[in-house]
This record gives structure tokens, sequence and C-alpha cells, in this order.
């Protein structure tokens, strides 16, 4: 399993950290800094992910067990068309 | 018994014994920067009104001081309110001095502002600056509502795209190879719509007519469409919204922001 501490900033776009949806809940309209709310997204096969920034820049001591949550390689939903 | 400091509606002296304007000196106490950032803005905000662009704003996010806490805040209305479109970032983001990096994943700003109650159909513009060219398909600016589209995306696949309230026979689609620098789409009439790059006009004028603002209830986000998607992963150093700007006031515009930019040593 890969976590925070493994990766590199240049790596940070590749990896998201895996919530389960009981934690998916509890981060919605919460802060993970100053004036920066959590936002947590479906990936290609639905999972509930957020970035690796709100992991790595959490600074709420409600929510610092992000930092420790596993990474999985970030598959995007297809984007609409513009 | 005096309690507290009284601040002079004139503004606060600085060192040099003049006086910073008034509405940059909101900024400054709001943002809390100081020294060369507070210097600048209060060259953009004296510009801006000398060249009669200030009052056709309705919000400026100048970018600066490196946090989210300094880059949150609207330079025409200083105040930590919805109602005074002070950006909410929401997923992950980078803050430097150098402006606000979303991440392409899942970050954008909401800024609370709605077309439908506070643009013109006839009169309109969003602005931004991308210090990078990001990757991927993006909108900087984007909100929508039925069959009407605002919205900004620059430079996907080597083309850039500007929709202002018609999304059908409206858009403006040309090719722009390099994503980076000051973009302007102004709408300045029921029958004009016209995408700006630096100090240029880009593409050609669409003429057909808007159909007005009236479904957009949803708030313009920065950095992504509303509903949130095709997030940047562009860094912006300066955004705005507000009214229409002829050909002269979008360049006077430009001139404003890049001379900014560059006193900050972070133009493109």
């Amino acid at each position: 399993m890969i976590n925070l501490k493994d990766i590199t900033k240049e790596q940070y776009s590749l990896y998201v950290g895996l919530l389960t949806v009981e934690q998916k809940d509890s981060l919605i309209l919460q802060w993970y800094a100053p004036d920066c709310y959590f936002n947590p997204i479906q990936d290609i096969n639905d999972n509930w992910v957020i970035s690796v920034e709100e992991m790595a820049n959490c600074t709420n001591d409600e929510f610092m067990w992000v930092k420790d949550l596993p990474l999985i390689i970030y598959e995007p939903k297809p984007t609409p068309p513009l | 018994m005096i309690i507290g400091k009284a601040i002079s509606p004139f503004g606060i002296k600085r060192r040099n014994g003049t006086a910073n304007d008034v509405d940059a000196q909101a900024f400054i106490t709001a943002s809390g920067i100081s020294g060369t950032e507070a210097t600048a803005v209060n060259t953009l905000v004296v510009t801006l009104k000398s060249a009669n662009i200030w009052t056709k704003m309705k919000a400026v996010y100048p970018m600066v001081g490196g946090t989210a806490t300094t880059c949150k805040w609207n330079l025409k209305s200083p105040i930590d309110s919805n109602g005074s479109y002070r950006l909410v970032f929401i997923g992950g983001f980078t803050f430097s001095s150098t402006g606000a990096l979303p991440n392409g994943t899942n970050a954008y700003a909401s800024t609370f502002l709605i077309p439908a109650t506070s643009l013109s159909a006839s009169s309109s513009h969003v602005s931004i600056y991308n210090r990078t060219a990001g990757s991927g398909t993006i909108n900087d600016w984007g909100t929508s509502g039925g069959s009407l589209a605002f919205s900004t995306a620059i430079s996907l696949s080597g083309t850039a795209y500007l929709d202002c309230y018609n999304s059908t026979t409206n858009r403006i689609a040309t090719a722009n190879a390099d994503a980076k620098g000051f973009y302007i789409g102004s709408r300045n009439s029921s029958t004009s719509l016209k995408l700006f790059k630096n100090a240029a006009q880009l593409g050609t004028t669409n003429a057909n007519a808007s159909v007005g603002v009236a479904s957009l209830i949803s708030p313009l986000n920065l950095f992504a469409y509303n509903p949130a998607t095709n997030y940047s992963n562009r860094q912006c150093a300066f955004a705005s919204i507000g009214d229409g700007l002829t050909d002269a006031e979008a360049l006077a515009f430009y001139n404003a922001v890049q001379t900014f930019n560059t006193t900050l040593g972070r133009q493109v």
C-alpha cells in the first residue's frame, strides 16, 4: 500500500487518497486548511477520493487521519465536452 | 478618551508621504499584504480608476500574499462574505507568491457571483492571467443553466473557446497554441463578443445575438465549470469579472495587469 510519505510532490497529480463512504460523508463542507475545503470526488471506478494536496496540506486537527489514507492511481471520469 | 484608531477616508500615508488609494488600502488591510505587493495593488487600483475601468469591475482577484487567506479577497469589495464575492477554495490548491495553482483533479474556487442577478446580457467580461499552460480539457471560468453557458476554455488542444450567453451560435473558437497569458472575454453589446489575449484580439468578433442570462442562476466558478468539471491545472496570477470592455479598455486593462504582475516579478 502506498502512503503520502512514499511519494514526492512531483507525483502528487498521479495519486489520490481513497475514502470509504463514511469518511467521504465526514469531509463534506469541512476545511482542511484556512479558507480551503475538502472536495471528495469519484474516480472512473466510482471510488470516493480526495487529492494528495488536501491530504498533505491538512491542518485541521479533526481530520489529520486523511494523511494516512491509502493512495491509489488517479483515473478520472471522462470530462464532458466543452 | 480615544478608543482604537481612526482610519482616514483619504487613505493611509506611505513612507514617501503619499496616501494609498482608499479602495487599495481596504484590500491591503483585509489581506494583510505589505511591501511591494501593497505598492503594486495601490498602483493597479489607481491605474484602473484613471482608465475608467474600475467602475466596470464587480470582482477583482489579484492573487497576492501566497496563501488562500490572502488570495481569497475581492479587491472591489474586500469583505469576508459571499455577497462580496470573496473566493472559497474547494479541493487541492498550492499557493505561492506567484499565484494560485489548482491541482487539475478536484480544485476550483466559488465566486458566489450569479450571472443572472449580477451581469448583463449586453455587457459582461471575465479575465484570467494564466502563468502556466496546463493540460487537458480545462474551463478557466464557467457556469451553465439550461442551454446557456458563460465560460472560457483556453487552449484546449490548441483552441481557445469563449461562450457568453448563447453557446449554440455565439461561441468563439479560435486557434491558440499557448495557454499562457492574460485573457479577457468581453461582451460589449448584445451582438459583439470578443476574446482578447494580452494586447491583441484573439480570433474574430462573434456578432450573433446574446440570448440573455436569466437561466444562469448558478455561481460562476473559477478554475472549473459549474457543475464542477474540467478542472484547471494552470497557475493563476489575476482574475476578474465585470461589465463588458471596449477594445481600448481591454488594452488598458491588459497594460495595467501586466505592469502589476511585472512589478511582482511573475509576468509571462
